[in-house]
């Protein structure tokens, strides 16, 4: 700390409380709990014109956002970023907060009200900044179309560290017929889910990339409540974010996402056509009965009817009937509740239609109502 | 230290088709879905001396040989193979984790001086009871002990000691570190790194700079830290209690004797599991280390009973070491199993 002291440079500045939470409550979310590398664990403050950054890494991804303030003495220092989180939350609502790092110092004093609270720093220009390189494909992406691309795959992503590159949303410009698209998909091995928007104008060129689930929630986050247009920027090793107050930077997963289109079926020649909400209850329900983690239903189609079911060694046994438009023969498929469920969530229409080939290979699930989604489900054996 | 064995079948879809058709051994063949599209899922080990490789196109595996024969998969054959083959694990510890039906490490801390026998015996007992060859690698760590069982394929046992730990990665690739995909290792030999010892003597800061947090894994991976645990993939299954004598017991009267105090234990454990077996075992361990265990159905009478039945079932093989009772579930009830889409 000693060593560190005499380099920094003053700071002086007052921010009001609620500005500062804006930016903050999401800059802090980046940091990890444990980190090996002490300054890691804060948050840059850099106040220059009007305005304070705050900007925050994991070394994976970095997350800087900027809130109006009134700079006495422009500067950069670093705190301890869950510490200043958990401050500012606690002040009183309006209060308005004074920052302030002599020259030379190791600390910083907050200041609010008849609080003050002092805290270690270390110098800001030692913290990480995360290499910026030439991302050179640009595009701009509504923030509604940013939206549907991340929630109808990203319950999709693998958590399985083995195979990493499942570990994120794949994506990628494509064809859908004559229309460009920008697709994502997501995929656990045992599901998959595949949503397209309009092609920007500028992405065609962009390489395909799978962009990493932590990136993934914390852009989601970020976009919540806001309207308008997400600027991106892509190179095969870095993706950008960039919002009218903030700017995410992220890594990309090092790695070949499979094939996927080779298992989104093309040729399922048993289709059901469900109700979306008597459906997705009625599994919600038989499932109480199923055993352990793998909550299996058995789905049993016959002409004008589907029975949900599972039968299981200690919970017993249930079975609940409801309406399908289906006239193929009778078939047998088993799945995991909890795959059907989260995949009912982001079927927005008021039907699904299930498109089956037979009871060990992948069943196609599609929203009627909307042609840019595809589910991909691997049935259970039961 | 720990011991941790990890345990691979050899070509396991294509070895099952051998055994159970004897005019498949020998033969240059792969299991496919489908001959026309799709991939090779495994090659026989004649078929891979032509270059024919798991995930490559079956057109393609076929360009490189032409007689190879491909069979269609029967996965109930496999599943029942890989049940087979993890009863006989779980007889050496419950600290196993299955990585897929033809791989699993396990925790073999504790369990006799040897690892190394025991990875012979485990071996020696699969191909008894499946008629199929594993390889196995033995180690400190998970990665070490896979690094391990690929040294010595097909039918291999490897071992990497403590002692050559540091020299086996700074000789490996960089190319072979979990994680490590093209443009990782095009990244890494930009800096300088291409081999385990390039990682070893670089600071952690410096790769984790690099490569974000997969940086800071592979260094430790590098330096043979690697703890991460052998995750047992299932809940508890089985319940057991055992006791090591000082002076081994001669005889199944001595043997008889030494029962009730153990039914008591387990009985008492089961209630405070509140866990329900169907299956009851009766472990006999010989000195030195030979192990043998009895089940039997468990029936409505006391634990005891059972226990008593078991042992007068054969006569015993010698002077008991160490004897246990356990109580587990038996395999054949959870049936369920989750597809995996066939992404390659």
């Amino acid at each position: 700390m000693q060593r560190n002291a005499n380099r920094t440079k003053p700071m002086k500045l007052v921010i009001e409380r609620a500005a500062l939470l804006k930016s903050l409550s999401h800059v802090q979310n980046v940091v990890e709990r444990r980190n090996t590398i002490p300054i890691l664990a804060n948050v840059k403050l850099d106040a220059q014109g009007e305005r304070l950054g705050l900007t925050a890494t994991d070394m994976e991804l970095s997350l800087a956002a900027s809130e109006p303030a009134r700079v006495a003495e422009p500067g950069m220092t670093t705190v301890s970023a869950h510490t200043f989180f958990d401050i500012a939350r606690k002040l009183p609502d309006g209060s308005e907060i004074a920052l302030e790092q002599a020259e030379g110092s190791g600390e910083v004093t907050l200041q609010a009200g008849r609080s003050v609270f002092t805290l270690p720093s270390l110098p800001g220009d030692e913290f990480p900044a995360m290499a910026f390189e030439d991302l050179d494909v640009r595009f701009r992406v509504p923030v509604e179309d940013l939206k549907r691309l991340i929630d109808k795959t990203r319950f999709a992503i693998s958590t399985e560290e083995t195979r990493y590159y499942l570990n994120g949303i794949y994506l990628h410009a494509a064809k859908a017929g004559a229309t460009s698209t920008l697709r994502a998909v997501a995929t656990d091995g045992h599901r998959l889910a595949r949503v397209e928007v309009d092609l920007p104008e500028g992405a065609k060129d962009m390489p395909a990339v799978i962009v990493p689930r932590k990136t993934v929630a914390e852009i989601r986050k970020l976009i919540e409540g806001i309207e308008g247009e997400v600027q991106i920027a892509v190179s095969p090793s870095r993706i950008q974010f960039m919002l009218e107050r903030a700017i995410l930077v992220s890594r990309l997963i090092d790695g070949t996402f499979p094939d996927y289109e080779r298992v989104i079926p093309t040729g399922n020649d048993k289709a059901a056509v469900l109700e979306a909400k008597p459906f997705a209850d009625a599994v919600d329900r038989v499932a109480t009965i199923s055993t352990e983690r793998a909550r299996a239903v058995k789905l049993r189609f016959e002409p004008g009817r589907a029975t949900v079911s599972a039968v299981s060694t200690e919970a017993g046994r249930a079975v609940e009937e409801i309406d399908a438009d289906y006239a193929g023969e009778p078939l047998e498929i088993g799945f995991n509740a909890r795959y059907i469920l989260d995949m009912m969530a982001e079927i927005d229409g008021g039907q699904v239609r299930v498109e089956m080939a037979n009871a060990a290979a992948p069943t196609l699930v599609r929203d009627p109502g909307d042609a840019g989604t595809a589910y991909v489900l691997m049935p259970m054996r039961v | 230290m720990r011991k941790i064995v990890h345990l691979d079948m050899d070509a396991f879809y294509a070895a099952v088709e051998a055994r159970d058709d004897p005019a498949l051994r020998g033969i240059p063949m792969a299991v496919a879905a489908s001959a026309r599209h799709g991939v090779v899922m495994t090659a026989s080990y004649p078929a891979r001396a032509y270059g024919v490789r798991s995930a490559m196109p079956t057109a393609r595996a076929l360009e490189l040989c032409p007689r190879l024969v491909l069979v269609p998969p029967r996965h109930d054959a496999y599943r029942a193979a890989s049940l087979a083959i993890r009863a006989v694990m779980r007889r050496f510890t419950p600290l196993v984790e299955p990585l897929s039906l033809d791989e699993a490490y396990l925790d073999v801390t504790g369990l006799g001086p040897s690892a190394t026998g025991l990875a012979r015996r485990l071996k020696a007992e699969i191909r008894a009871e499946t008629g199929l060859a594993a390889s196995a690698g033995v180690s400190f760590n998970k990665f070490l002990a896979k690094q391990a069982s690929d040294l010595d394929k097909p039918n291999g046992l490897a071992v990497i000691r403590p002692n050559e730990a540091l020299a086996f990665l700074a000789a490996l690739p960089v190319e072979r570190f979990h994680g490590v995909g093209p443009a990782s290792a095009r990244r890494l030999h930009a800096a300088g790194i291409a081999r385990g010892a390039d990682l070893q003597t670089r600071p952690e800061h410096e790769l984790q700079a690099l490569l974000g947090s997969a940086g800071r894994h592979l260094w430790r991976m590098a330096k043979a830290e690697d703890d991460r645990p052998v995750v047992p993939d299932r809940p508890r299954k089985s319940l057991s209690v055992e006791t090591t004598f000082e002076d081994d017991l001669e005889g199944p009267d001595a043997v008889a004797a030494a029962l009730p105090p153990l039914a008591a234990d387990l009985e008492a454990r089961i209630v405070r599991a509140g866990f329900a077996g169907n299956t009851l075992t009766l472990k006999l361990r010989y000195a030195p280390y030979r192990l043998r265990t009895r089940q039997a159905p468990l029936a409505a009478a006391p634990i005891l009973d059972g226990a008593r039945r078991l042992l007068a079932r054969s006569p015993l093989e010698g002077p008991v070491r160490l004897l246990g009772l356990g109580i587990s579930k038996s395999e054949t009830l959870t049936i369920e199993e989750q597809l995996a889409l066939p992404l390659g």
